[in-house]
């Protein structure tokens, strides 16, 4: 309302200065100067036109085409700020998955380190039980080896001792009493030769 | 050079089909063709913004919305904030107004068998008047009409010489609307003239060749196609007149406007 008021108001004022201005008058008497003083014909409906188109676009067009392009600045600036805002936020979060990324490195790291500690240190002891476990299968080997051989030692001194008193029998033509005093110094004498025999 | 010899009436005769004549009416009361182009015009320049309202979007498309759009935005920053300041919401309906109806006219002129309604002084000097009215109107305003008055006198000049100074100052300020009303007016009717004038020439010079095909005639239709060459030429610069005679205007305008609602001088 105030605008149409200031428009009614300089059209008026236009109007009357329009005619109060005397300048048919001179139109047709002022040969090739006449170019320069304004006809009515032309003066009128140039500030009607003018006053109209005025009136109507700065009621109609012109507040909508400066608010479309004030709205459009305002989301211009809006999103830039966001761009802003994001990227800031972008920078903070790369940094936070840097960091988490450095320190699950670190932790697999370290859980790949403990992995091998208690790898080596279980191989250790799987290696110390199977040496110990191979002594002691070679430890009863050489007991069992031992009590075989003594076994077979007894054996052979029994039979060489049999012999030998067989043989001194039919030699002596003699039967020697075979648990008498003759045996058993044969089986004495196997005996000592045993003994030195495991010796050497 | 026959040629030569039927140039000068030829030209009278051209500057006299660019003086106003009524369409109906007499140049009184009725419609000149410079009225009639210029309401022409009007129309379309009306056409133009409506269009433009209803295309424009928050994401500008098209060469049209784009170009309109820029030329806005150019009357928005290099005229009304440019010149007028902090106030230029304000004027920026008048301003952008008086710069699109100007333009709009002019370009419509450039149209071959079109006429500019800002080449006649009638249309002119009705522009000038608003703008006359307008600023001081907002410099009544401002200051209040005597504070105006006295604000058109520098201020920290002595008393006699005060007086003096704002008699020219006076005086100035009501050669202001004669001065944009002529300004505008010659350069678009004299360009128009200089164009006429060209192509009447190039006219002229050519027209034995087009009756009588012969060798003399052709070579003495030569220099039309250096006349033809000027008119382009001469057609080009129109085109940057069109759009600096609109600028000018405008940013007076807005230079009066802001002189009138300045503090102090």
């Amino acid at each position: 309302m105030k605008f149409t008021h200031r428009i009614a108001g300089v059209a008026a004022t236009t109007a009357c200065a329009a005619l109060c201005a005397p300048v048919s008058a001179f139109a047709e008497e002022a040969g090739g100067a006449s170019i320069l003083i304004p006809k009515m014909a032309e003066f009128v409906p140039a500030l009607i036109a003018f006053l109209i188109i005025w009136v109507v676009l700065a009621k109609v067009a012109w507040p909508q085409i400066l608010a479309m392009m004030d709205e459009r600045s305002k989301r211009i600036e809006e999103s830039l700020d966001e761009a802003e805002r994001t990227k800031k936020q972008a920078i903070a979060d790369r940094k936070a998955s840097d960091d988490m990324l450095t320190d699950a490195r670190r932790q697999a790291a370290d859980i790949v380190l403990a992995a091998r500690q208690d790898g080596e240190a279980e191989r250790q002891r799987i290696v110390a039980a199977a040496h110990k476990e191979a002594e002691a299968i070679i430890a009863k080997a050489h007991r069992t080896v031992e009590d075989e051989r003594q076994a077979l030692y007894a054996d052979a001194a029994a039979s060489i001792a049999d012999l030998s008193v067989s043989v001194a029998s039919k030699i002596v033509e003699k039967t020697l009493d075979e648990d008498g005093e003759q045996r058993r110094l044969i089986e004495r004498y196997i005996k000592e030769a045993g003994s030195l025999n495991a010796s050497n | 050079m026959d040629a030569f010899s039927k140039l000068p009436e030829a030209i009278n005769e051209l500057v006299a089909e660019f003086s106003s004549d009524p369409v109906f009416g007499t140049l009184d009361a009725g419609l000149t063709q410079y009225s009639l182009w210029l309401l022409i015009a009007a129309v379309v320049l009306l056409i133009i913004v409506g269009v433009f309202v209803k295309k424009q979007t928050l994401v500008p498309k098209g060469v049209f919305v784009n170009g309109v759009e820029y030329v806005v935005e150019y009357v928005e920053n290099d005229v009304a904030k440019g010149v007028v300041g902090t106030d230029w919401r304000r004027h920026f309906p008048f301003l952008a107004t008086i710069f699109f109806f100007i333009l709009v006219n002019n370009f419509i002129g450039l149209i071959p068998g079109m006429k500019p309604g800002t080449g006649a002084i009638g249309c002119t000097a009705a522009l000038a008047l608003v703008t006359f009215i307008y600023f001081i109107y907002f410099g009544c305003k401002k200051h209040g009409v005597l504070g105006y008055l006295k604000s058109l006198a520098p201020a920290g000049v002595a008393f006699p010489m005060n007086v003096f100074v704002w008699v020219i100052e006076v005086f100035s300020l009501l050669l202001r609307p004669i001065t944009l009303a002529i300004r505008l007016f010659c350069n678009m009717f004299a360009g128009h003239i200089v164009m006429g004038s060209f192509s009447l020439m190039a006219t002229i010079f050519a027209q034995p060749l087009l009756e009588h095909f012969t060798a003399m005639n052709a070579v003495g239709a030569l220099p039309s196609i250096a006349w033809l060459l000027i008119l382009l030429i001469i057609y080009v610069v129109e085109f940057i007149v069109a759009f600096v005679q609109a600028y000018v205007f405008t940013v007076l305008a807005a230079v009066y406007i802001q002189i009138a609602e300045a503090d102090a001088h």
